[in-house]
């Protein structure tokens, strides 16, 4: 594995030396000056160097033109203000991502996200594309342009840390530090707000277990979230408690599970996320004995959130969570 | 009188223990089934459960979830088993079943293309949509196999065939409508869950009213257990009782498909365990044939569930592959006949009868060809290079194009030589088992190295990225070994060759859905490598692919003329002092090796081998050097203009060459059978 992590750092350096080599015969693009001006964060100038996956990464000056191929870092870099001139899986991003994080007509779709067009990214010429560790084409993508990479899922997977984390990180990249502060400390606010309603609400120490449900081989199909997901860690830091608690946990965050296993957490509230054409509770399930037979539907404990509720999100995404979880277990 | 007496005890005694035994052993696992799931239920309130039914959550899970799952496994393993006798007798093939026929591919396609274009007609009925797609594959399979006169091992081939196009072509739907197709089942390997009784309801008039006709009709399927003459004297009642059989086999595969998906091997193995025990008369065979596939598949889905971890649940047709395919192994070893090879040979020679072109030509031409399709796709793509910008951008580092010419060279020099190595593959393959529907996916090789592959991306996923073609072929060696050697006994037979290649791909292929249900997060990227695809090649795998053809074209030319003599039936080929084990299994390595290679490059890209060699052979006969040299061309040509059109017309999404392959050599294929069908009538 020594080797193998010597062999990958030669191969960024010499990525980076052909970089290098490569922009030096470039021009700079006035142009590109006038998208910041809007900002009224003052911005970091100069040499950046940012952590990622394969180590550091050093920028000669904050990247303006973004390529994002996982929509984790598409939401990112939109919360600092910054559209990416590209980004992977468009359509579906409209669909599965908050509307709080829109991308504008401007973005490009480079193809999906677990194959990238790279034609349609070194089209673009961007300064700085921003992708999965999973990729094999780490390579590629660093001869086009100097390429971060996120290992979302291992260790102890997407939890708060980490999105905090990596967003950081990328604000460091696009020379947004002050800005990725401001929006981290806005967070903290909005979840000081959301504490207070729902002690207002008497809902303080609520308990829960959140899930995304969908049909799978003709049946319905949980993700269970566990402690270790960014969006159980965005509702503990408004005081409510995931009940869903398995032997073990898996890197992504949820467990997988039917039907069967719901009677276990029966006494605690039910979240979920469905998609508008698959709301596998309110139609497969609907007039199952077991789904009506479990106390929280009994008792009307279940809550539903929005569709575009997205659980691998960054801070957007935890303020749009919170507030579907409070304005949903309030009313 | 004192026969009579000794007949009927030893008779008496075998139909009961196929009874007594299909019914304890199904009554145990329907007992088993009922308490194992995600909930811990105890054996006394399934008991409880089952006496008196009360409003308790453990008891509307038995009643509501796991019985409707145990009892539909019971309809579908005793559907499918009954269907597998039937097209075992009618097509008089011990291999015949409705997964080997590829109706449930027929079945399950029409299924997912009417979800797709009449999702208001499938919802009312999905048992005629799969009812249609069931009866075409059948009938593509036995017309393509040779009608009445296929062998058993050409029928299988052919099924397999029908299959593959069939399950290409539903991978294709799933990627290009993903949205519409994501609740269906996305890897189609067949699943016992149910939500309610709906399925059981729909389920059982269809599997209990259609299993009466065919028990109705159990002196016509006698009928055609008798020999050829016999049948034939009696007219046209043989040409009926076929038809209806397969009507009858096809109605019922339909129906369970479009319950719970395509499930395999149960309609191979439960025919056969029940004629161990000397049964033969039908009305008698049916119902025990009908009990023992019921207790295989529902034994299968509960050890589904037991292998069951904290996340998720294997997919039970993956189980039932994984207890079939060791049973097809078993019956190639211990019970296959020594065929000669004679008929085969005949099969062979099919397309040397077209007229010959000259060679030098022919050569000239493709050659010019090639190379013209390699500009072509370094000019096409997501975005159009001007030819006169072209030669510029090769040589510039920072030009207009440059960066994209980069990325297009690597994949078009791999899609070039993976597909010449395939198509070289195709061309020792079929020539060392003389088979012309064999290439080396029926040795296992294929899914021997989607399952290395998979093994990579899905359970460790932190791996350095250059393991992953290392362990394609690692994957690709061990199946093709596990073939050889198990057929080294029958002197590497061809027909035993293709039929432990079945089982091998079969097990191989449960794996892959096992991993591919594992790793659900990234099922979307290894889905597209099984499928085959030239996306993000680099120079690293331009170098690999050129390693193997280098070291293995000089080696195959320099055996191509002991080669050659495999050709000829075994005793001619020994008359000449040939080893003709030791060739055919050079034969094979060679060819396996150099598929291997390329599946190491590019993933599972099936028909160039398998449609190059036929091209070719429609040109210049059967010499072999000739063969090797054209067909490289031809799957060279083939792949590349799969991965140009592939990256180009839906830019910025790419299609995997695979599909395409399987999508432009489809048509030509049927077309390749019908011809040779029509020329053996003529």
């Amino acid at each position: 594995m020594k080797k193998s992590l010597n062999g990958f750092l030669l191969l960024t350096v010499l990525a980076l030396a052909l970089t290098g080599c490569g922009k030096a015969s470039s021009t700079t693009d006035t142009n590109e000056n006038a998208s910041s001006g809007s900002t009224p964060t003052e911005e970091t100038a100069g040499p950046v160097t940012v952590k990622h996956s394969g180590g550091e990464l050093k920028l000669d000056k904050p990247a303006k033109r973004v390529v994002t191929l996982e929509w984790t870092y598409t939401e990112d870099v939109v919360a600092l203000g910054v559209q990416p001139v590209g980004s992977a899986d468009n359509a579906n991003y409209k669909v599965y991502v908050t509307p709080e994080a829109a991308l504008d007509d401007t973005v490009t779709d480079v193809g999906t996200r677990d194959e990238p067009n790279l034609e349609a990214i070194a089209a673009l010429k961007p300064d700085l594309i921003i992708a999965n560790s999973n990729s094999n084409i780490y390579d590629q993508l660093n001869a086009i342009a100097p390429t971060l990479e996120y290992d979302l899922y291992t260790g102890d997977g997407y939890n708060y840390d980490k999105m905090t984390e990596t967003f950081n990180n990328i604000a460091v990249a696009l020379g947004k530090e002050d800005q990725a502060k401001k929006v981290l400390d806005e967070l903290d606010q909005h979840y000081t707000e959301a504490k207070d309603k729902l002690a207002a609400a008497d809902k303080s120490e609520f308990h829960y277990v959140l899930t995304q449900a969908f049909t799978y081989q003709n049946a319905a199909s949980l993700r269970m979230f566990t402690d270790n997901a960014v969006v159980i860690g965005t509702l503990a830091k408004v005081g409510l408690v995931n009940d869903w608690q398995p032997d073990k946990i898996e890197g992504y965050g949820f467990s997988t599970v039917g039907i069967e296993s719901l009677p276990a957490v029966q006494d605690s509230n039910f979240i979920y996320i469905t998609q508008p054409d698959d709301d596998v509770f309110g139609t497969a399930m609907k007039d199952n004995s077991v789904w009506k037979g479990l106390n929280f539907v009994k008792d009307k404990r279940t809550y539903q959130l929005d569709s575009t509720t997205w659980t691998f999100g960054g801070p957007i995404s935890s303020k749009a969570l919170v507030d579907g979880v409070v304005g949903a277990i309030t009313q | 009188m004192s026969s009579v007496q000794h007949s009927r005890p030893v008779f008496n005694w075998r139909t009961l223990s196929i009874y007594g035994g299909g019914l304890t052993a199904l009554i145990v696992l329907f007992f088993v089934s009922l308490c194992y799931g995600e909930a811990s239920i105890p054996l006394h309130t399934v008991v409880d459960s089952l006496m008196g039914r009360q409003d308790t959550l453990e008891h509307n899970m038995i009643w509501d979830l796991r019985m409707p799952r145990t009892v539909i496994g019971i309809l579908a393993g005793g559907a499918l088993a009954v269907a597998g006798s039937l097209l075992q007798t009618i097509t008089r093939n011990p291999l015949a079943a409705s997964d080997t026929l590829g109706i449930n591919a027929g079945a399950y396609f029409v299924v997912v293309l009417g979800t797709i274009f009449f999702p208001g007609l499938m919802q009312q009925s999905p048992f005629l949509f799969a009812v249609l797609g069931g009866l075409l594959a059948a009938a593509a399979a036995y017309f393509m196999g040779g009608g009445r006169t296929s062998s058993p091992v050409r029928l299988a081939l052919s099924g397999m065939i029908v299959s593959m196009v069939l399950g290409s072509f539903t991978s294709a739907l799933h990627i290009f409508f993903s949205q519409e197709t994501q609740a269906l089942f996305l890897w189609g390997s067949g699943t016992l869950v149910q939500n309610d009784w709906s399925g059981v309801i729909y389920a059982w008039p269809w599997v209990i009213g259609i299993t009466i006709v065919a028990l109705v009709l159990s002196r016509q399927w006698d009928m055609l257990e008798l020999d050829e003459s016999t049948a034939s004297s009696l007219g046209q009642k043989v040409g009926m009782a076929r038809a209806t059989g397969l009507i009858i086999a096809v109605l019922l595969a339909a129906v369970i498909v479009s319950v719970i998906g395509p499930i395999g091997f149960v309609g191979l193995v439960a025919p056969h365990l029940v004629r161990l025990s000397g049964i033969r008369s039908n009305r008698l065979l049916l119902p025990g044939v009908f009990l023992w596939g019921a207790a295989l598949l529902v034994g299968a889905d509960v050890l589904a569930k037991m292998v069951h971890n904290s996340s998720l649940e294997l997919p039970t047709g993956a189980v039932m592959a994984i207890i079939g395919a060791p049973w097809l192994i078993w019956l190639v070893l211990t019970r296959m006949k020594a065929a000669n090879g004679s008929g085969m040979s005949t099969s062979m020679s099919t397309g040397a009868r077209s007229r010959r072109w000259a060679f030098g030509p022919i050569a000239i031409i493709f050659t010019v060809l090639t190379l013209a399709l390699v500009l072509l796709s370094t000019m096409f793509g997501g975005m159009r290079i001007p030819m006169a910008d072209l030669l510029p951008s090769l040589f510039q580092s920072d030009g207009l194009y440059s960066a994209i010419v980069q990325l297009r060279i690597p994949r078009t020099l791999v899609a070039a030589g993976a597909g010449a190595a395939l198509a070289i593959s195709g061309v020792l393959i079929q020539m060392a088992v003389r088979n012309p529907l064999a290439d080396a996916s029926i040795v296992g090789v294929s899914s021997g190295a989607g399952l290395g592959a998979m093994m990579v991306i899905i359970l460790w996923p932190g791996l350095p990225v250059f393991l992953l073609p290392i362990a394609a072929i690692v994957g690709a060696g061990l199946a093709a070994a596990v073939v050889f050697s198990l057929s080294w006994k029958k002197g590497l037979n061809p027909s035993a060759v293709v039929l432990l290649g079945i089982a091998m791909s079969a097990i191989a292929g449960a794996g892959i859905q096992v991993l591919i249900v594992r790793g659900a997060v990234y099922g979307s990227s290894g889905f597209i490598w099984l499928t085959g695809s030239t996306y993000a090649r680099t120079w690293d795998q331009v170098k690999i692919i050129g390693v193997f053809l280098l070291i293995l074209i000089p080696l195959a030319w320099w055996l191509a003329r002991r080669f050659e003599l495999l050709v000829f039936d075994d005793n001619s080929a020994s008359g000449l002092g040939l080893s003709v084990r030791r060739t055919r299994l050079l034969a094979m390595t060679v060819g396996v090796l150099l598929a291997a290679g390329a599946v190491a490059c590019v993933g599972t890209v099936g028909f160039i081998g398998l449609i190059a060699p036929h091209m070719v052979r429609l040109l210049t006969g059967n010499k072999l050097r000739r063969s090797m040299f054209l067909s490289a061309l031809v799957g060279a040509v083939m792949l590349v203009l799969a991965d140009t059109i592939g990256r180009t017309i839906m830019a910025p999404t790419e299609i995997p060459s695979g599909l395409l392959i399987a999508i432009i050599g489809t048509p030509y294929f049927l077309y390749l059978m019908y011809r040779s069908n029509w020329r053996k009538s003529a």
